[in-house]
């Protein structure tokens, strides 16, 4: 395809709709480029104020550049994406109006709202193109910016999300652990290999009963005030914190005659304990790779109190 | 796709800030849980708090109910733990008064004859140590203060609307909060407070007075709402 083709091609795919005709496009743009040596933007430019004038189609067309989420690595970019709202979060301060996660079938990235920026809210499962959004680090992690330029445009599209569980990124959270779960404590996976999935009433969800391998773990509420994480630890983090370790726990189980008295152990030692977590978080989980019990520096801490306090 | 299930979070709210809330809302959506609005335009379904359990008292016909009183910094949490509640009751059984605790709560609103007030239903109650109340002191002086500054902000919809409401005297939450943050302080070696606790006292024994009204309509509602969980 030669350059006059390429040009013309991308041109009729603008403005294919509004039914203009490719080899009239072709011919005219040879006149400008071939016969009259014209610049290429400026042909295009002919060519376009053409068609809006005689065949009415609006001046504002343009071909989207839409970036995939994998392709977006540093901030400060300006791009426009394609993508579904995987999950919405409480926002944190009332200058965000809506923050939460989206995603194509390449990834997913953080993307938040601001209310200057006065844009009908958008709501999980539904897909959208985030138009002219900027892209910002916080913290190390990349967000998209809906700003007062922005333009967020519903698509009946429902664009495809890669799974959740293949994104993850590391962080560090200190909350308290406010909730633990039922399937915690001294649980049993199936043993069938590569499965490990959770027992439920003696059953593998996928393999029925098969001969059950004991664990230890925590799945539970983490909560700074702000928002909430679902924290796993597994016997590691267990042992680290409590000092019960499987075979302990299995000590507990086998004196008690309950294996259910191991997690009213945990329970009473841990739910409503600050602990500091680093793992790795997926939109569904924190997996906590590191966990201790917060200990503050009380003096330090205190020390934004009274730079808050001075602001306000 | 899955779209996952939102936990309410458990706010860190003082006594002072919540025990003074009247007024409850819903979000537009169709499922939309019942969030109290305080006075500085929080809007909460639940929360964390760390006191001292002062009181624990046996109600309801066979004494299947603990009333209890948590105190912060700042004034008293009243909490109902029933039965129904087996995690948080069989926890409660084992702690006396006169100890840090920590606990979740579901924030509950019961209608008055002359006003509506705030009581906690905790979901999970557990011994607490002194560095984690410390913290829990500063976690939430901290996002008082956050709130007072969108109060004086006046520009978030919850803002404008506790304004309207309550019509807050931010200074004197302000005060509440260095009281209480220097308070906690003395421990750490730190400087004197200023002698203002009489008006917390005060609010406490009105609010004593009208909870005991009710306390039989308080009970029916706890039944309800178990059905609802």
């Amino acid at each position: 395809m030669n350059r006059v083709e390429k040009l013309a091609e991308q041109i009729f795919e603008e403005y294919k709709d509004y039914g203009v005709d490719k080899k009239e496009i072709i011919e005219k743009l040879k006149k400008l480029l071939v016969e009259f040596r014209v610049p290429e933007n400026e042909a295009l430019r002919t060519i376009r104020n053409y068609i809006i004038r005689e065949y009415g189609a609006p001046a504002t067309i343009r071909r989207e550049r839409i970036t995939k989420i994998e392709e977006i690595r540093e901030p400060n970019r300006w791009v426009t994406v394609k993508a579904k709202v995987i999950q919405l979060w409480e926002s944190s301060s009332p200058s965000i109006a809506q923050v939460g996660l989206i995603g194509d079938e390449t990834g997913h990235i953080r993307f938040l709202v601001w209310t200057k920026a006065k844009k009908q809210p958008v709501e999980e499962g539904k897909s959208y193109i985030f138009r002219n959004v900027v892209v910002d680090d916080f913290g190390g992690v990349l967000r998209l910016n809906v700003t007062k330029i922005s333009e967020i445009e519903e698509i009946g599209e429902d664009v495809e999300v890669k799974p959740p569980e293949d994104v993850s990124e590391e962080v560090e959270v200190v909350g308290a652990l406010v909730a633990i779960q039922q399937n915690s404590g001294l649980i049993q996976r199936c043993g069938v290999e590569g499965c490990s999935r959770v027992i439920k009433m003696g059953k593998c969800p996928e393999h029925g009963k098969t001969q059950p391998k004991d664990d230890l773990r925590i799945k539970g509420v983490l909560d700074d005030g702000y928002r909430t994480y679902e924290v796993i630890i597994n016997e590691d983090g267990v042992k680290a914190l409590t000092g019960i370790d499987l075979e302990k726990a299995k000590k507990i189980a086998g004196e008690t005659l309950d294996r259910n008295a191991v997690l009213i152990e945990l329970k009473k030692m841990l739910l409503g304990k600050y602990l500091r977590v680093v793992g790795t978080a997926t939109p569904r989980y924190l997996v906590a790779r590191h966990v201790e019990f917060f200990r503050p520096d009380i003096r330090k801490e205190v020390e934004k109190v009274r730079a808050l306090m001075e602001e306000i | 796709m899955t779209v996952f299930l939102k936990r309410e979070v458990a706010r860190r709210v003082f006594a002072k800030e919540l025990m003074s809330s009247t007024y409850t809302l819903r979000d537009d959506s169709e499922k939309s849980p019942l969030y109290v609005l305080t006075p500085l335009g929080l809007k909460c379904n639940r929360v964390f708090i760390i006191g001292v359990l002062t009181e624990k008292e046996e109600r309801g016909e066979d004494g299947n109910i603990y009333r209890i009183r948590i105190v912060d910094q700042t004034g008293s949490f009243i909490g109902y733990i029933g039965k129904y509640q087996p995690e948080a009751y069989e926890a409660l059984e084992d702690i006396d008064t006169l100890t840090l605790v920590a606990l979740t709560a579901k924030v509950r609103v019961f209608e008055g004859d002359t006003r509506k007030f705030v009581t906690l239903r905790p979901e999970t109650i557990s011994i607490a140590d002194p560095e984690s109340r410390d913290y829990w002191v500063i976690e939430t002086a901290i996002q008082t203060l956050e709130r007072i500054r969108e109060m004086e902000k006046g520009e978030s919809e919850t803002a404008k609307l506790a304004m309207e409401i309550y019509n807050p005297d931010l200074e004197e939450y302000k005060r509440a909060v260095k009281e209480a943050v220097e308070r906690m302080m003395e421990d750490y070696g730190e400087l004197e407070v200023e002698e203002e606790i009489l008006e917390g006292e005060e609010e406490e024994e009105e609010f004593e007075f009208d909870e005991e009204d009710i306390s039989f309509e308080e009970e029916e509602i706890d039944l309800t709402e178990l059905l609802e969980d």
